[in-house]
Protein backbone atom coordinates (compact mmCIF):
# COMPACT_ATOMS: atom_id res chain seq x y z
CA UNK A 1 0.00 0.00 0.00
CA UNK A 2 1.70 3.71 -0.98
CA UNK A 3 2.33 5.79 1.83
CA UNK A 4 0.02 8.69 0.69
CA UNK A 5 -2.77 7.29 -1.35
CA UNK A 6 -4.45 10.82 -1.65
CA UNK A 7 -2.58 13.91 -2.73
CA UNK A 8 -3.43 16.45 -0.60
CA UNK A 9 -3.61 20.22 -0.75
CA UNK A 10 -0.28 20.79 0.68
CA UNK A 11 0.21 23.94 0.50
CA UNK A 12 -2.80 25.02 0.20
CA UNK A 13 -3.56 27.11 -3.11
CA UNK A 14 -4.41 30.74 -1.63
CA UNK A 15 -6.32 33.19 -4.31
CA UNK A 16 -3.02 34.83 -5.71
CA UNK A 17 -1.17 31.92 -6.68
CA UNK A 18 -4.81 31.17 -8.50
CA UNK A 19 -3.95 33.75 -10.65
CA UNK A 20 -0.93 32.47 -11.64
CA UNK A 21 -1.97 29.20 -12.20
CA UNK A 22 -4.70 30.89 -14.48
CA UNK A 23 -1.62 32.23 -16.59
CA UNK A 24 0.40 29.55 -16.63
CA UNK A 25 -2.60 27.04 -17.51
CA UNK A 26 -2.70 29.31 -20.72
CA UNK A 27 0.35 28.36 -21.98
CA UNK A 28 0.56 24.80 -20.58
CA UNK A 29 -2.84 24.45 -22.75
CA UNK A 30 -0.96 25.62 -25.87
CA UNK A 31 1.36 22.33 -25.82
CA UNK A 32 -0.53 20.03 -24.28
CA UNK A 33 -4.19 20.30 -25.38
CA UNK A 34 -3.04 19.92 -29.16
CA UNK A 35 -0.41 17.38 -27.96
CA UNK A 36 -1.86 14.98 -25.29
CA UNK A 37 -5.62 16.51 -25.36
CA UNK A 38 -5.03 17.52 -22.19
CA UNK A 39 -8.28 17.37 -19.98
CA UNK A 40 -6.81 20.00 -16.91
CA UNK A 41 -6.75 17.64 -14.29
CA UNK A 42 -3.88 19.41 -12.81
CA UNK A 43 -2.26 16.35 -11.46
CA UNK A 44 -0.55 15.41 -14.54
CA UNK A 45 0.59 11.49 -14.78
CA UNK A 46 1.81 12.00 -18.52
CA UNK A 47 5.20 10.81 -18.04
CA UNK A 48 4.25 7.55 -16.11
CA UNK A 49 1.63 7.03 -19.08
CA UNK A 50 4.09 6.82 -21.92
CA UNK A 51 3.08 10.53 -22.50
CA UNK A 52 -0.86 9.38 -23.18
CA UNK A 53 -3.29 11.08 -21.09
CA UNK A 54 -5.03 8.99 -19.19
CA UNK A 55 -7.69 11.19 -18.03
CA UNK A 56 -9.35 10.35 -21.82
CA UNK A 57 -10.60 7.45 -20.30
CA UNK A 58 -14.29 8.16 -20.04
CA UNK A 59 -13.84 6.39 -16.37
CA UNK A 60 -10.73 8.62 -15.79
CA UNK A 61 -9.06 5.66 -14.63
CA UNK A 62 -6.10 6.16 -12.94
CA UNK A 63 -4.60 2.62 -12.41
CA UNK A 64 -6.24 1.44 -16.01
CA UNK A 65 -7.58 -0.52 -17.86
CA UNK A 66 -10.92 -1.62 -16.88
CA UNK A 67 -12.05 -4.93 -17.62
CA UNK A 68 -14.12 -3.95 -21.05
CA UNK A 69 -11.18 -3.42 -23.53
CA UNK A 70 -12.45 -5.43 -26.42
CA UNK A 71 -10.88 -7.77 -28.62
CA UNK A 72 -9.76 -5.44 -31.29
CA UNK A 73 -8.26 -2.71 -28.14
CA UNK A 74 -11.25 -0.62 -28.21
CA UNK A 75 -13.24 0.78 -25.54
CA UNK A 76 -15.98 -0.36 -23.62
CA UNK A 77 -18.38 2.76 -23.78
CA UNK A 78 -16.82 3.75 -27.11
CA UNK A 79 -16.06 1.36 -29.63
CA UNK A 80 -15.27 3.55 -32.40
CA UNK A 81 -12.14 5.00 -30.18
CA UNK A 82 -9.13 3.07 -28.77
CA UNK A 83 -9.08 2.21 -25.03
CA UNK A 84 -6.96 5.03 -23.86
CA UNK A 85 -4.72 2.47 -21.37
CA UNK A 86 -4.31 -0.09 -24.70
CA UNK A 87 -2.37 2.62 -25.91
CA UNK A 88 -0.68 3.31 -23.14
CA UNK A 89 0.54 -0.24 -22.76
CA UNK A 90 2.05 -0.58 -26.18
CA UNK A 91 3.57 2.40 -26.08
CA UNK A 92 5.17 1.97 -22.87
CA UNK A 93 6.32 -1.08 -24.14
CA UNK A 94 7.57 0.75 -27.48
CA UNK A 95 9.22 3.63 -25.17
CA UNK A 96 10.34 0.65 -22.56
CA UNK A 97 8.65 2.84 -19.61
CA UNK A 98 6.51 -0.26 -18.55
CA UNK A 99 8.51 -0.16 -14.85
CA UNK A 100 6.53 2.93 -14.17
CA UNK A 101 2.79 0.98 -15.53
CA UNK A 102 3.61 -0.61 -12.01
CA UNK A 103 3.01 1.78 -9.59
CA UNK A 104 0.09 2.70 -7.86
CA UNK A 105 -1.08 6.61 -9.18
CA UNK A 106 -2.53 8.66 -6.32
CA UNK A 107 -6.46 9.50 -5.67
CA UNK A 108 -6.80 12.76 -7.58
CA UNK A 109 -7.52 16.06 -5.42
CA UNK A 110 -10.17 17.94 -7.48
CA UNK A 111 -9.20 20.96 -5.84
CA UNK A 112 -6.53 20.72 -8.05
CA UNK A 113 -8.83 20.60 -11.40
CA UNK A 114 -8.27 23.15 -13.79
CA UNK A 115 -5.04 24.65 -12.36
CA UNK A 116 -1.39 24.84 -13.79
CA UNK A 117 0.47 21.00 -13.10
CA UNK A 118 3.81 22.73 -13.85
CA UNK A 119 2.88 25.09 -10.77
CA UNK A 120 1.89 21.59 -8.99
CA UNK A 121 4.82 20.79 -9.65
CA UNK A 122 6.70 23.60 -8.72
CA UNK A 123 5.02 23.81 -5.36
CA UNK A 124 5.61 19.99 -4.79
CA UNK A 125 2.19 19.32 -4.07
CA UNK A 126 2.51 16.46 -6.93
CA UNK A 127 5.31 14.58 -8.52
CA UNK A 128 8.08 15.49 -10.78
CA UNK A 129 7.76 14.29 -14.34
CA UNK A 130 10.26 11.40 -15.09
CA UNK A 131 11.63 11.77 -18.25
CA UNK A 132 14.16 8.95 -18.55
CA UNK A 133 13.96 5.39 -17.37
CA UNK A 134 16.97 3.00 -17.87
CA UNK A 135 17.13 -0.72 -17.46
CA UNK A 136 13.06 -0.82 -17.64
CA UNK A 137 13.67 -4.49 -18.28
CA UNK A 138 15.32 -5.56 -15.32
CA UNK A 139 13.96 -3.23 -12.94
CA UNK A 140 10.30 -4.63 -14.10
CA UNK A 141 12.30 -7.96 -12.60
CA UNK A 142 13.26 -6.42 -9.51
CA UNK A 143 9.81 -4.89 -8.53
CA UNK A 144 8.13 -8.54 -9.03
CA UNK A 145 10.88 -10.42 -7.58
CA UNK A 146 10.94 -8.16 -4.26
CA UNK A 147 7.42 -8.74 -3.63
CA UNK A 148 8.01 -12.45 -3.75
CA UNK A 149 10.63 -11.85 -1.35
CA UNK A 150 9.18 -10.10 1.59
CA UNK A 151 5.99 -12.42 0.60
CA UNK A 152 8.72 -15.54 1.76
CA UNK B 1 -15.82 -21.16 9.67
CA UNK B 2 -15.24 -17.40 7.80
CA UNK B 3 -14.06 -16.99 4.46
CA UNK B 4 -11.05 -15.42 5.92
CA UNK B 5 -10.31 -18.59 7.90
CA UNK B 6 -11.09 -20.48 5.45
CA UNK B 7 -8.34 -18.84 2.75
CA UNK B 8 -5.55 -19.00 5.30
CA UNK B 9 -6.17 -22.33 5.49
CA UNK B 10 -5.61 -24.56 2.48
CA UNK B 11 -9.14 -25.79 1.66
CA UNK B 12 -10.73 -25.00 -1.67
CA UNK B 13 -13.10 -22.26 -1.62
CA UNK B 14 -16.38 -22.46 -3.42
CA UNK B 15 -18.05 -18.63 -3.76
CA UNK B 16 -21.82 -18.21 -5.35
CA UNK B 17 -23.11 -14.86 -6.90
CA UNK B 18 -26.69 -13.20 -6.05
CA UNK B 19 -27.86 -10.31 -8.29
CA UNK B 20 -30.78 -8.26 -6.03
CA UNK B 21 -34.11 -8.10 -7.51
CA UNK B 22 -35.05 -4.41 -9.09
CA UNK B 23 -37.77 -4.07 -6.51
CA UNK B 24 -38.06 -3.85 -2.73
CA UNK B 25 -38.41 -7.69 -2.27
CA UNK B 26 -36.06 -9.06 -0.28
CA UNK B 27 -38.04 -11.93 -0.14
CA UNK B 28 -35.98 -12.85 -3.70
CA UNK B 29 -32.82 -13.02 -2.12
CA UNK B 30 -34.04 -15.03 1.03
CA UNK B 31 -35.46 -17.80 -1.57
CA UNK B 32 -31.82 -17.96 -3.68
CA UNK B 33 -30.12 -17.87 -0.78
CA UNK B 34 -31.40 -21.64 -0.03
CA UNK B 35 -29.94 -22.68 -3.29
CA UNK B 36 -26.42 -21.76 -2.08
CA UNK B 37 -26.65 -22.31 2.07
CA UNK B 38 -25.08 -25.85 2.09
CA UNK B 39 -23.11 -25.77 -0.95
CA UNK B 40 -20.69 -22.57 -1.13
CA UNK B 41 -18.48 -21.14 1.61
CA UNK B 42 -19.96 -17.23 0.78
CA UNK B 43 -21.92 -15.72 -1.45
CA UNK B 44 -21.34 -12.53 -3.60
CA UNK B 45 -24.01 -9.80 -3.52
CA UNK B 46 -23.57 -7.04 -6.67
CA UNK B 47 -23.97 -3.66 -6.37
CA UNK B 48 -26.36 -2.42 -9.07
CA UNK B 49 -24.75 -4.71 -11.53
CA UNK B 50 -24.42 -3.45 -15.39
CA UNK B 51 -25.49 0.06 -14.30
CA UNK B 52 -29.38 -1.19 -13.57
CA UNK B 53 -31.35 0.24 -10.33
CA UNK B 54 -31.50 -2.68 -7.83
CA UNK B 55 -31.99 -3.55 -4.01
CA UNK B 56 -28.52 -2.04 -2.47
CA UNK B 57 -25.88 -4.55 -1.78
CA UNK B 58 -25.46 -3.36 1.78
CA UNK B 59 -29.03 -4.61 2.59
CA UNK B 60 -28.70 -7.91 0.47
CA UNK B 61 -25.52 -8.32 2.38
CA UNK B 62 -27.75 -8.07 5.48
CA UNK B 63 -30.44 -10.51 4.30
CA UNK B 64 -28.32 -13.09 3.82
CA UNK B 65 -26.25 -12.81 7.43
CA UNK B 66 -29.71 -12.92 8.93
CA UNK B 67 -30.54 -16.31 6.61
CA UNK B 68 -26.46 -17.70 7.54
CA UNK B 69 -24.94 -17.29 4.60
CA UNK B 70 -21.62 -15.23 4.55
CA UNK B 71 -21.86 -12.43 1.91
CA UNK B 72 -19.15 -11.05 0.26
CA UNK B 73 -20.42 -7.60 -0.61
CA UNK B 74 -19.70 -6.03 -4.07
CA UNK B 75 -18.56 -2.00 -3.62
CA UNK B 76 -18.40 -0.10 -6.91
CA UNK B 77 -17.27 3.45 -7.36
CA UNK B 78 -19.56 4.48 -9.94
CA UNK B 79 -21.86 6.00 -7.47
CA UNK B 80 -19.98 6.74 -4.81
CA UNK B 81 -17.45 9.42 -4.18
CA UNK B 82 -14.98 8.70 -1.34
CA UNK B 83 -16.96 10.16 1.41
CA UNK B 84 -20.34 7.59 0.43
CA UNK B 85 -17.52 5.02 -0.10
CA UNK B 86 -16.20 5.36 3.58
CA UNK B 87 -19.25 5.73 5.08
CA UNK B 88 -20.73 2.87 3.11
CA UNK B 89 -18.12 0.76 4.38
CA UNK B 90 -18.02 1.38 8.07
CA UNK B 91 -22.36 0.69 7.71
CA UNK B 92 -21.32 -2.39 6.13
CA UNK B 93 -18.61 -3.34 9.21
CA UNK B 94 -21.09 -2.56 11.84
CA UNK B 95 -23.69 -5.12 10.07
CA UNK B 96 -21.11 -7.48 10.31
CA UNK B 97 -20.15 -7.46 7.21
CA UNK B 98 -16.66 -8.74 6.73
CA UNK B 99 -16.14 -9.18 2.61
CA UNK B 100 -15.78 -6.50 0.36
CA UNK B 101 -15.44 -6.64 -3.62
CA UNK B 102 -13.84 -3.44 -4.72
CA UNK B 103 -14.90 -2.67 -8.23
CA UNK B 104 -14.50 -0.05 -10.89
CA UNK B 105 -18.06 -0.53 -11.67
CA UNK B 106 -20.00 -0.97 -15.35
CA UNK B 107 -20.29 2.46 -17.48
CA UNK B 108 -23.70 3.97 -16.75
CA UNK B 109 -24.52 4.57 -20.25
CA UNK B 110 -25.10 0.99 -20.04
CA UNK B 111 -27.55 0.78 -17.88
CA UNK B 112 -31.25 1.79 -17.24
CA UNK B 113 -30.61 5.32 -16.45
CA UNK B 114 -27.87 6.22 -18.90
CA UNK B 115 -28.79 10.24 -18.53
CA UNK B 116 -26.50 10.21 -15.20
CA UNK B 117 -23.32 11.62 -14.03
CA UNK B 118 -21.05 8.73 -13.38
CA UNK B 119 -18.52 9.26 -10.39
CA UNK B 120 -15.73 7.36 -10.66
CA UNK B 121 -14.06 9.24 -7.94
CA UNK B 122 -11.94 6.00 -7.25
CA UNK B 123 -10.53 3.77 -9.05
CA UNK B 124 -10.88 -0.16 -8.09
CA UNK B 125 -7.14 -0.19 -7.54
CA UNK B 126 -7.47 3.10 -5.34
CA UNK B 127 -10.61 1.21 -3.32
CA UNK B 128 -8.28 -1.83 -2.88
CA UNK B 129 -5.67 0.90 -1.06
CA UNK B 130 -8.67 3.01 0.62
CA UNK B 131 -10.02 -0.65 2.38
CA UNK B 132 -6.71 -1.42 3.34
CA UNK B 133 -5.80 1.84 5.13
CA UNK B 134 -8.89 1.63 6.80
CA UNK B 135 -8.66 -1.80 8.21
CA UNK B 136 -5.23 -0.50 9.51
CA UNK B 137 -7.19 2.50 11.31
CA UNK B 138 -7.01 5.84 9.17
CA UNK B 139 -9.38 7.53 6.71
CA UNK B 140 -8.57 8.77 3.56
CA UNK B 141 -8.21 11.92 4.99
CA UNK B 142 -5.51 10.63 7.58
CA UNK B 143 -7.79 10.68 10.89
CA UNK B 144 -7.91 7.91 12.60
CA UNK B 145 -10.90 6.02 13.37
CA UNK B 146 -11.75 4.49 17.08
CA UNK B 147 -12.25 1.07 15.84
CA UNK B 148 -11.25 -0.14 12.70
CA UNK B 149 -13.20 -2.55 10.16
CA UNK B 150 -11.63 -5.78 9.62
CA UNK B 151 -12.06 -6.65 6.39
CA UNK B 152 -11.08 -9.34 3.89
CA UNK B 153 -10.55 -7.73 0.44
CA UNK B 154 -11.35 -8.93 -2.80
CA UNK B 155 -10.73 -7.60 -6.35
CA UNK B 156 -11.86 -8.71 -9.74
CA UNK B 157 -9.52 -9.32 -12.02
CA UNK B 158 -10.08 -10.35 -16.40
CA UNK B 159 -7.86 -13.12 -17.83
CA UNK B 160 -9.42 -12.78 -21.01
CA UNK B 161 -9.64 -8.84 -22.04
CA UNK B 162 -7.11 -6.85 -24.27
CA UNK B 163 -3.59 -6.52 -23.83
CA UNK B 164 -3.12 -9.50 -21.60
CA UNK B 165 0.28 -8.49 -20.15
CA UNK B 166 -1.47 -5.14 -19.18
CA UNK B 167 -4.41 -7.30 -16.86
CA UNK B 168 -1.08 -8.85 -14.94
CA UNK B 169 0.43 -5.53 -13.77
CA UNK B 170 -3.03 -4.65 -12.98
CA UNK B 171 -3.68 -7.89 -10.87
CA UNK B 172 0.25 -6.93 -9.14
CA UNK B 173 -1.47 -3.19 -8.27
CA UNK B 174 -4.18 -4.57 -6.85
CA UNK B 175 -2.78 -7.38 -4.79
CA UNK B 176 -0.10 -4.84 -3.86
CA UNK B 177 -2.60 -2.36 -2.96
CA UNK B 178 -4.34 -5.17 -0.29
CA UNK B 179 -6.74 -7.37 -1.83
CA UNK B 180 -6.82 -10.42 -0.12
CA UNK B 181 -8.25 -12.47 -2.85
CA UNK B 182 -9.31 -12.45 -6.17
CA UNK B 183 -12.53 -13.38 -8.52
CA UNK B 184 -11.81 -13.51 -12.28
CA UNK B 185 -14.18 -12.90 -15.33
CA UNK B 186 -15.45 -16.20 -16.04
CA UNK B 187 -13.36 -18.34 -17.69
CA UNK B 188 -14.74 -20.17 -21.33
CA UNK B 189 -11.85 -20.12 -22.76
CA UNK B 190 -9.61 -22.61 -20.95
CA UNK B 191 -6.24 -21.72 -23.31
CA UNK B 192 -5.67 -18.30 -22.49
CA UNK B 193 -6.87 -18.89 -18.58
CA UNK B 194 -3.94 -21.33 -18.38
CA UNK B 195 -1.46 -19.07 -19.93
CA UNK B 196 -2.64 -16.20 -17.92
CA UNK B 197 -2.44 -18.53 -14.22
CA UNK B 198 1.26 -19.49 -15.29
CA UNK B 199 1.93 -16.25 -14.97
CA UNK B 200 0.48 -15.34 -12.32
CA UNK B 201 2.41 -18.41 -10.49
CA UNK B 202 5.59 -17.17 -12.39
CA UNK B 203 4.89 -13.88 -10.81
CA UNK B 204 4.44 -15.34 -7.38
CA UNK B 205 0.99 -13.44 -6.69
CA UNK B 206 -0.60 -16.66 -5.89
CA UNK B 207 0.53 -16.88 -2.76
CA UNK B 208 0.03 -13.30 -2.13
CA UNK B 209 -3.97 -13.79 -2.45
CA UNK B 210 -6.44 -16.53 -3.14
CA UNK B 211 -7.14 -16.51 -7.22
CA UNK B 212 -10.74 -17.48 -7.38
CA UNK B 213 -11.93 -18.73 -10.82
CA UNK B 214 -15.10 -17.70 -12.26
CA UNK B 215 -17.46 -20.20 -13.64
CA UNK B 216 -21.12 -19.54 -15.69
CA UNK B 217 -22.85 -22.11 -16.31
CA UNK B 218 -25.20 -21.03 -19.19
CA UNK B 219 -28.83 -22.58 -20.24
CA UNK B 220 -28.25 -21.97 -23.81
CA UNK B 221 -26.15 -21.10 -27.18
CA UNK B 222 -28.01 -17.81 -27.31
CA UNK B 223 -26.81 -16.87 -24.05
CA UNK B 224 -23.57 -17.21 -24.88
CA UNK B 225 -24.11 -15.85 -28.06
CA UNK B 226 -25.47 -12.67 -26.53
CA UNK B 227 -22.84 -12.48 -24.34
CA UNK B 228 -20.01 -12.98 -26.82
CA UNK B 229 -21.85 -9.83 -28.65
CA UNK B 230 -22.69 -7.74 -25.89
CA UNK B 231 -20.22 -8.17 -23.04
CA UNK B 232 -17.26 -6.24 -23.58
CA UNK B 233 -13.79 -8.13 -22.67
CA UNK B 234 -15.28 -11.83 -22.30
CA UNK B 235 -13.58 -14.35 -24.76
CA UNK B 236 -16.01 -17.43 -25.51
CA UNK B 237 -14.17 -20.20 -27.12
CA UNK B 238 -16.49 -21.42 -30.43
CA UNK B 239 -16.33 -25.18 -29.41
CA UNK B 240 -18.51 -24.45 -26.38
CA UNK B 241 -21.31 -22.10 -28.64
CA UNK B 242 -20.89 -25.18 -30.59
CA UNK B 243 -21.42 -28.07 -28.02
CA UNK B 244 -24.82 -26.33 -26.62
CA UNK B 245 -26.20 -25.53 -29.82
CA UNK B 246 -25.99 -29.18 -31.04
CA UNK B 247 -26.72 -31.15 -28.13
CA UNK B 248 -29.86 -32.85 -27.33
CA UNK B 249 -30.87 -31.28 -24.05
CA UNK B 250 -29.25 -27.82 -23.62
CA UNK B 251 -29.50 -27.45 -20.34
CA UNK B 252 -27.92 -30.51 -19.08
CA UNK B 253 -24.93 -30.08 -21.91
CA UNK B 254 -24.55 -26.67 -19.48
CA UNK B 255 -24.74 -28.05 -16.68
CA UNK B 256 -21.63 -30.80 -17.92
CA UNK B 257 -19.53 -27.89 -19.07
CA UNK B 258 -19.61 -26.36 -16.12
CA UNK B 259 -18.39 -29.36 -14.33
CA UNK B 260 -15.67 -29.99 -16.91
CA UNK B 261 -14.53 -26.29 -16.36
CA UNK B 262 -14.16 -26.68 -12.56
CA UNK B 263 -12.49 -30.39 -12.54
CA UNK B 264 -10.23 -28.59 -14.77
CA UNK B 265 -9.40 -25.55 -12.83
CA UNK B 266 -9.49 -27.66 -9.48
CA UNK B 267 -6.43 -29.47 -11.02
CA UNK B 268 -4.64 -26.05 -12.14
CA UNK B 269 -1.31 -25.21 -10.33
CA UNK B 270 -2.68 -21.43 -8.57
CA UNK B 271 -6.42 -22.09 -8.68
CA UNK B 272 -7.34 -21.67 -4.76
CA UNK B 273 -11.33 -22.11 -5.65
CA UNK B 274 -13.58 -21.16 -7.47
CA UNK B 275 -16.77 -18.36 -7.96
CA UNK B 276 -19.50 -19.72 -9.43
CA UNK B 277 -21.95 -16.94 -11.18
CA UNK B 278 -25.46 -18.69 -12.19
CA UNK B 279 -26.41 -15.47 -13.79
CA UNK B 280 -30.93 -15.89 -13.17
CA UNK B 281 -30.33 -19.98 -12.94
CA UNK B 282 -29.72 -19.60 -8.78
CA UNK B 283 -31.46 -23.03 -8.78
CA UNK B 284 -28.86 -25.07 -10.65
CA UNK B 285 -26.07 -24.58 -8.02
CA UNK B 286 -26.62 -27.86 -5.57
CA UNK B 287 -25.88 -29.55 -8.54
CA UNK B 288 -23.69 -28.46 -10.44
CA UNK B 289 -21.44 -28.42 -6.68
CA UNK B 290 -22.72 -32.01 -6.61
CA UNK B 291 -21.28 -33.26 -9.62
CA UNK B 292 -18.21 -31.61 -9.71
CA UNK B 293 -17.48 -33.66 -5.91
CA UNK B 294 -17.09 -30.47 -4.37
CA UNK B 295 -17.62 -29.60 -0.62
CA UNK B 296 -18.37 -27.34 1.71
CA UNK B 297 -16.07 -26.68 4.13
CA UNK B 298 -17.77 -25.91 7.62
Amino acid sequence: MPENLVTINKPPITASERKVSRLLLFFEDIIKVPLFRCQHCGECILSSTAFICSQNCPKRIRNGPCGGTREDGSCEVFPERKCVWYRIYFRSKLLNRISLLYKIKKIHNWDLEHTSAWLNVFKKRIEAPIWFVRNDKQKVKDIIHNDVETKD
Amino acid sequence: MTLKQKIESDQFIICGEIGPPTSCDGNVIREKSKYFKDYVDAVNITDNQRAIVRLSSIASAKILIDEGVEPIMQITCRDRNRLAIQSDLLGAAALDIRNVLCLTGDYHTFGDHPETKGVFDLDSVQLVATVAKMNSGFFLSGLEMKKAPQFLIGAAANPFAEPFEMRLIRLHKKINAGAHFIQTQPVFDLEIFTRWMERVVEMGLHKKAAILAGVMPVRSAKTLLLMKERVPGIKINDEYINRMKYAHDSKEEGVKMAVEIIQTLKNMNGVRGIHLMPMLWESITPTIIREAKLNKTN
